[in-house]
C-alpha cells in the first residue's frame, strides 16, 4: 500500500510539472493523443482522494486528458474490480463473472501485467488458507484467459488470511476478506 | 511401560547402581506418554543457595540467576517438583539436591564483573544421603549465564530421566500484521526474544534444520512466493526454491539432507521432496486436490500430510516414495497442520469445529483422538512438538490476539510463551 501511495504522489508531482509546462507554453503545444478509456473513470483525479488535503492542488484538472497511467495506478483505480467467494469455496458465481468480463476488457486494453492475489477469511489454518487463496486466484486467472486475456499478462499469488481487507471476526468481515484482488505486481 | 514404572526404575537405578546404569535404563525404554490424568509421579529436587566464595555483587547476582534458571528449567520439564532453598517447601519429599559455589574474578570484582568470567561449580547430590552424583564446572561471562544454567539443567534432566533436556531449545515464529510479518526466535522459556527478518514482506511457516543451523521459511518477492533459508550463525538468507505459485510448508528431513514442502507450479499444490539447494528430488502426490502441510515421521520413512481430495481437508500418510497412501482422520470436516511427535507415537494437528480451530493429539495410528483446547481457547492453530515429545507450542487468540502457548499434553497444563499486541503465528520448536 505504501508503494501505491508514493507512486500516486510521484504522479501528482509529474502532473504538476506537466501543468506548469503547459501553462508556460500558453497552450500552443499540441499534445500527443493519449488513449483514454471512459470506463476507467476520471483517471488521475481519482487518485487524489486518498491523499492529505494539503498536498492536493486544485488545478490538477487539465491532466485528466492523459488517461489512466496503467503502470503506476492500482488496477482498482482504473476500474478493475475484486471478486468475492463463498465460505471454503473457490468457484465463480454470476456476479463475479460479470465483474470479471468487465475486468477482462480493461486489462486487455491496459496491456499491463497484473497480479491476481487470492485471500481468505481468518477461519481455518494458515497453510490451508494459502492453498485455498491460490485456488481462488487461479480460478479468476483461468476465467480471464478464457475471455481472451493473455495468460502472460496475469500472475497469481496467494496471501491466504495474512492480508485481510476488513478487520473483525463477523460474517461481514469474513465475506469481504474472501476475495481475489487485482494489484500491480 | 508406564511412565510411573519407568521413573521408579530410574530411581532404583540411580539409588542403587551407577549413573551410567540410570542413563541406559532411560535410553532403552521408549517414552510412553499416558493420556490419562492418573497420578504422575514427579521427582522432588531441592535447589540450595549457591555459596558465593568471592567476587562480591557480581558473583551474588550470578548465583541468584543460576538457581532461578535451573529451578525454572526443572519445573518446565514437567518431570520435577522444585524447592528453592531448604525450609521453603515443606510438602516436598526431596530425593535430590543441587548445590554449588561461585567464585568471582579476583581483581576489582564489582566493577569488572560483567566482563570477567566467574567460576561456577555445580553439584547434583542424592538427598538426604548427599552422595555426589554429578559435578560440572563452568567459567561463563555475564552474557553466557543463561545458557550456562540451561546447560547444567539439561545435564541434570538427562542424568535423572535419561531423556535429553530441552533447556537450550528455541522457538521460531512469525510475528506481525497487515501484510508484514517477520520471523522472531525466542528461548523455550520465553526469554531472549530476537528478530530475524526485516524485509517488509510476509515471512511465514519457518522450520529448523535438525542441527539448528538453518531455518527454512516462506516469503514473498514482488508478490511471488519462494522458500528461503536463514543461516542462524550469520543471519544470511538464501533462496532455496521459487517456482511459480506456492512454495511453502517446508519440513526438514530428520537427516538434514532434504526437505519436503508443497509446490503449486503444476496448477495446484502437491507434495515434493527437494534438496537443501532447491533441486526437486521427487514429486510424492498427484491429484487435482489441495495436498499440503507435509511432516516427516521421526525416522524419515513416512510422511503425514493434508489432502482435500474427498472434499474436506483430511490427514493421510504416505511413505517417502509417495506410495502406501492411507487416510488417517475420519472424524471432523477439517483436519490440517499435522506434525509427527519426536518419538513417532503421536501426531498433533488442528481441527476446525464450527468457526473455531482446535488442537488435537492422537496416536499415529489414528486412535485415541483427544481435543486439547476447548472453546475458551477460541482458535488454536499451527502446533509444533517440543523435543521432549511432551510439550506442544501453538498459536491461540484466546486473549483476543494470536500469541504462542506451550501445552503439556501429560498434565493438561499450559503457559504463555510470547506477549505483546502483535499476532504471533506458525511457531516451530527446534530439535
Amino acid at each position: 500500500m505504501n508503494r501505491g501511495r508514493i507512486s500516486r504522489k510521484a504522479l501528482l508531482i509529474a502532473g504538476l510539472v506537466l501543468l506548469v509546462a503547459l501553462v508556460s507554453l500558453a497552450g500552443c503545444s499540441k499534445k500527443a493523443e493519449v488513449e483514454t478509456d471512459p470506463a476507467a473513470g476520471t483517471g488521475v483525479a481519482d487518485t487524489t482522494e486518498d491523499l492529505p488535503t494539503e498536498t492536493v492542488p486544485e488545478q490538477v484538472e487539465p491532466v485528466v486528458d492523459e488517461g489512466p497511467d496503467y503502470l503506476t495506478l492500482d488496477p482498482k483505480d482504473y476500474g478493475v474490480g475484486d471478486v468475492y467467494f463463498a465460505f471454503d469455496q473457490y468457484d465463480l458465481d454470476d456476479e463475479s463473472m460479470g465483474i470479471l468480463s468487465n475486468n477482462a476488457r480493461i486489462i486487455k486494453e491496459a496491456g499491463v501485467t497484473i497480479l491476481v492475489s487470492g485471500h481468505c477469511d481468518e477461519r481455518g489454518t494458515v497453510e490451508y488458507n494459502l492453498a485455498l487463496g491460490e485456488k481462488r486466484a487461479r480460478a479468476v486467472r483461468d476465467y480471464l484467459v478464457s475471455l481472451g486475456v493473455s495468460a502472460s499478462q496475469l500472475k497469481v499469488t496467494s496471501y491466504g488470511e495474512s492480508k485481510p481487507f476488513a478487520k473483525g471476526s463477523d460474517e461481514d468481515a469474513w465475506a469481504r476478506n474472501r476475495r481475489a484482488h487485482f494489484e500491480r505486481p | 511401560m508406564s511412565r510411573n514404572k519407568k521413573l521408579l526404575l530410574i530411581l532404583v537405578a540411580v539409588l542403587s547402581v551407577s549413573p551410567t546404569a540410570a542413563l541406559a535404563q532411560g535410553r532403552n525404554n521408549e517414552v510412553v506418554i499416558e493420556h490419562t490424568k492418573t497420578a504422575f509421579i514427579k521427582t522432588d529436587v531441592l535447589i540450595s543457595e549457591l555459596d558465593v566464595l568471592s567476587g562480591g555483587v557480581a558473583s551474588a547476582d550470578a548465583a541468584n540467576l543460576m538457581t532461578d534458571i535451573i529451578g525454572n528449567d526443572l519445573r518446565l520439564s514437567g518431570l520435577f517438583r522444585v524447592g528453592m532453598f531448604e525450609g521453603e517447601s515443606d510438602s516436598l519429599e526431596f530425593e535430590f539436591t543441587i548445590e554449588g559455589t561461585v567464585e568471582g574474578p579476583l581483581r576489582d570484582a564489582d566493577q569488572t564483573g560483567e566482563n570477567a568470567p566467574v567460576t561456577i561449580s555445580l553439584n547434583l547430590l542424592s538427598f538426604p544421603q548427599r552422595q555426589l552424583l554429578m559435578n560440572k564446572r563452568y567459567r561463563p561471562l555475564h552474557t553466557q549465564m543463561r545458557s550456562t544454567a540451561h546447560h547444567f539443567a539439561n545435564e541434570v534432566i538427562h542424568w535423572l530421566s535419561g531423556e535429553p533436556g530441552m533447556c537450550l531449545s528455541r522457538v521460531v515464529f512469525s510475528r506481525g500484521t497487515g501484510g508484514r510479518r517477520d520471523l522472531y526466535v525466542v528461548d523455550y522459556d520465553g526469554e531472549g526474544l530476537l528478530r530475524l527478518t526485516a524485509n517488509r514482506e510476509l515471512n511465514l511457516c519457518p522450520d529448523w534444520s535438525p542441527d539448528g543451523r538453518e531455518i527454512a521459511f516462506t516469503s514473498y518477492r514482488n508478490g511471488q512466493q519462494a522458500l528461503f533459508s536463514l543461516d542462524t550463525s550469520n543471519g544470511k538468507v538464501r533462496r532455496v526454491i521459487g517456482m511459480e505459485g506456492l512454495n511453502y510448508g517446508a519440513d526438514w528431513h530428520p537427516d538434514g539432507k532434504e526437505l519436503v514442502l508443497a509446490l503449486s507450479h503444476g496448477g495446484n499444490p502437491e507434495i515434493y521432496r527437494i534438496t537443501p539447494e532447491g533441486k526437486i528430488i521427487k514429486r510424492l502426490t498427484v491429484s487435482k486436490a489441495i495436498e499440503i502441510s507435509p511432516s516427516w515421521s521421526p525416522g524419515g520413512r513416512d510422511l503425514v500430510f493434508t489432502s482435500d481430495r474427498t472434499g474436506t481437508p483430511q490427514l493421510y500418510i504416505i511413505d517417502s516414495e509417495g506410495a502406501g497412501r492411507r487416510r488417517l482422520t475420519f472424524e471432523g470436516k477439517y483436519n490440517e497442520s499435522a506434525i509427527w511427535s519426536p518419538s513417532g507415537d503421536q501426531i498433533v494437528y488442528a481441527t476446525r469445529s464450527g468457526n473455531y480451530t482446535q488442537i488435537v493429539v492422537m496416536k499415529s495410528t489414528g486412535e485415541d483422538r483427544r481435543v486439547l483446547t476447548d472453546r475458551r481457547w477460541r482458535n488454536s492453530e499451527d502446533p509444533s512438538w517440543a523435543p521432549d515429545g511432551r510439550h506442544i507450542v501453538f498459536a491461540s487468540d484466546r486473549s483476543g490476539v494470536f500469541k504462542l502457548y506451550v501445552y503439556d499434553v501429560v498434565e493438561d497444563t499450559f503457559r504463555q510463551l510470547t506477549f505483546g499486541d502483535n499476532p504471533d503465528i506458525t511457531p516451530a520448536w527446534s530439535r
